[in-house]
């Protein structure tokens, strides 16, 4: 993300929080999905995650890079949000439990999103039609109206795309 | 086929012509085919931030000269807060209101000097309230004041935050949720510490008799 950016951000500058929310909007609201699993709750945790992160914004410091910031502040929050709607009273003399909740795989959808949203439309949608859908590659060619070659070029390079992406990730 | 060629093509079928497995790009392809991965946040989620910051703007004392001149200069006139929301977003568009779209708020008996108006109006992503409240102290440091919407079934939605340490009345609110079914407007004080569910201080309270359709 643009320095610059993320120096008005810290400054409060609402462009920049625009801009700020169009890169990582989406990988927050992943996040919150996985793991709160509702998207009235996830909208909550996202819209929440970002007022936090505003009020925080002082204590950002500009050299160090914002993803995993503002990555620690949304699962804190979406956690946080899950905790207080997983409370379950079991009995009036054990007060509450809380619902297992998965966060094994939080941190790749935040980075596999992030990844996702900076790919090229075209390359995005054959992306998604095959690990989504669950189309093959002649199913996405008719569903797209695109001779199959093209598909196959598209998938090649956004797979690419996204292993450069996600070599962090990818070496854990 | 290169080594990148060989893994673009497992990640992209969990096979390749090397034939060896890689958990992590097994990791990886698993959540390419998760819901989460690809959910979309819905439109007012943008509308409802930007918004609730410019609430948070008017609301916050000087942090340093910097915020405060950039947020004075951007954000100084109230009744272009959230025309701003709209400028930015392309979404948001303040519909002229009249005196059917004011309430009286009165303060609990947490805050029984505080009492106000909230004034409200429709936009193309939900409804903006506006507080003018008097009587109610700055939050105390570590606490905020919340703004909610409240259903007769008893589900509250935050619609925005404040603190009133400064001179920010009056305190633009927004809410992504019809004010037809949520026709309670509370005010809270929240900690800091706490979570983002409604406190039980509740320090103000009105209510809409009949709102108008969006």
């Amino acid at each position: 993300m643009d320095r610059e950016v993320l120096e008005r951000f810290r400054l409060g500058d609402e462009a920049a929080v625009k801009a700020v929310y169009d890169r990582f909007g989406g990988p927050i609201f992943a996040l919150s999905m996985s793991i709160l699993g509702e998207h009235g709750l996830a909208a909550d945790a996202t819209q929440q995650t970002f007022i936090k992160a505003w009020r925080a914004a002082s204590t950002y410091d500009a050299d160090r890079s914002f993803g995993p910031w503002i990555y620690a502040i949304a699962r804190r929050t979406a956690i946080d949000l899950y905790r207080k709607r997983a409370r379950v009273v079991v009995s009036d003399e054990v007060d509450v439990v809380y619902l297992p909740i998965g966060l094994e795989t939080v941190w790749e959808v935040f980075e596999v999103r992030s990844a996702l949203d900076r790919l090229p439309d075209e390359e995005r949608e054959v992306v998604k039609m095959s690990h989504f859908d669950g189309l093959t590659h002649v199913e996405i060619a008719e569903r797209l109206d695109i001779p199959v070659g093209t598909v196959k070029s598209r998938s090649h390079r956004a797979h690419q795309r996204l292993l450069a992406m996600l070599k962090h990730v990818e070496e854990v | 086929m290169t080594t990148e060629d060989s893994r673009a093509q497992y990640l992209a079928t969990g096979s390749s012509d090397v034939g060896e497995s890689n958990e992590r790009l097994d990791l990886i392809r698993g959540v390419l085919g998760s819901e989460a991965t690809w959910a979309e946040p819905p439109p007012q989620v943008g509308d409802g931030i930007l918004a609730s910051l410019a609430g948070e703007a008017i609301s916050q004392p000087p942090a340093d000269e910097a915020r405060t001149g950039r947020w004075a200069v951007a954000l100084a006139a109230v009744g272009g807060l959230v025309a701003l929301a709209g400028l930015v977003l392309g979404t948001i568009s303040v519909v002229k209101t009249d005196q059917d779209n004011i309430v009286a708020m009165s303060g609990t008996e947490l805050e029984t000097a505080a009492s106000g108006e909230a004034e409200f109006g429709p936009t193309d992503a939900g409804w903006w309230v506006r507080l003018e409240v008097t009587g109610l102290p700055p939050a105390p440091e570590g606490s905020y004041y919340q703004g909610w919407v409240w259903s007769d079934d008893g589900e509250g939605v935050s619609i925005g935050t404040f603190h009133l340490r400064g001179d920010e009345m009056p305190i633009v609110l927004w809410s992504g949720v019809p004010l037809a079914d949520y026709p309670s407007i509370w005010v809270t004080l929240e900690s800091e510490a706490d979570g983002p569910e409604a406190s039980d201080q509740i320090v103000m309270k009105g209510r809409i008799p009949d709102v108008p359709e969006a």
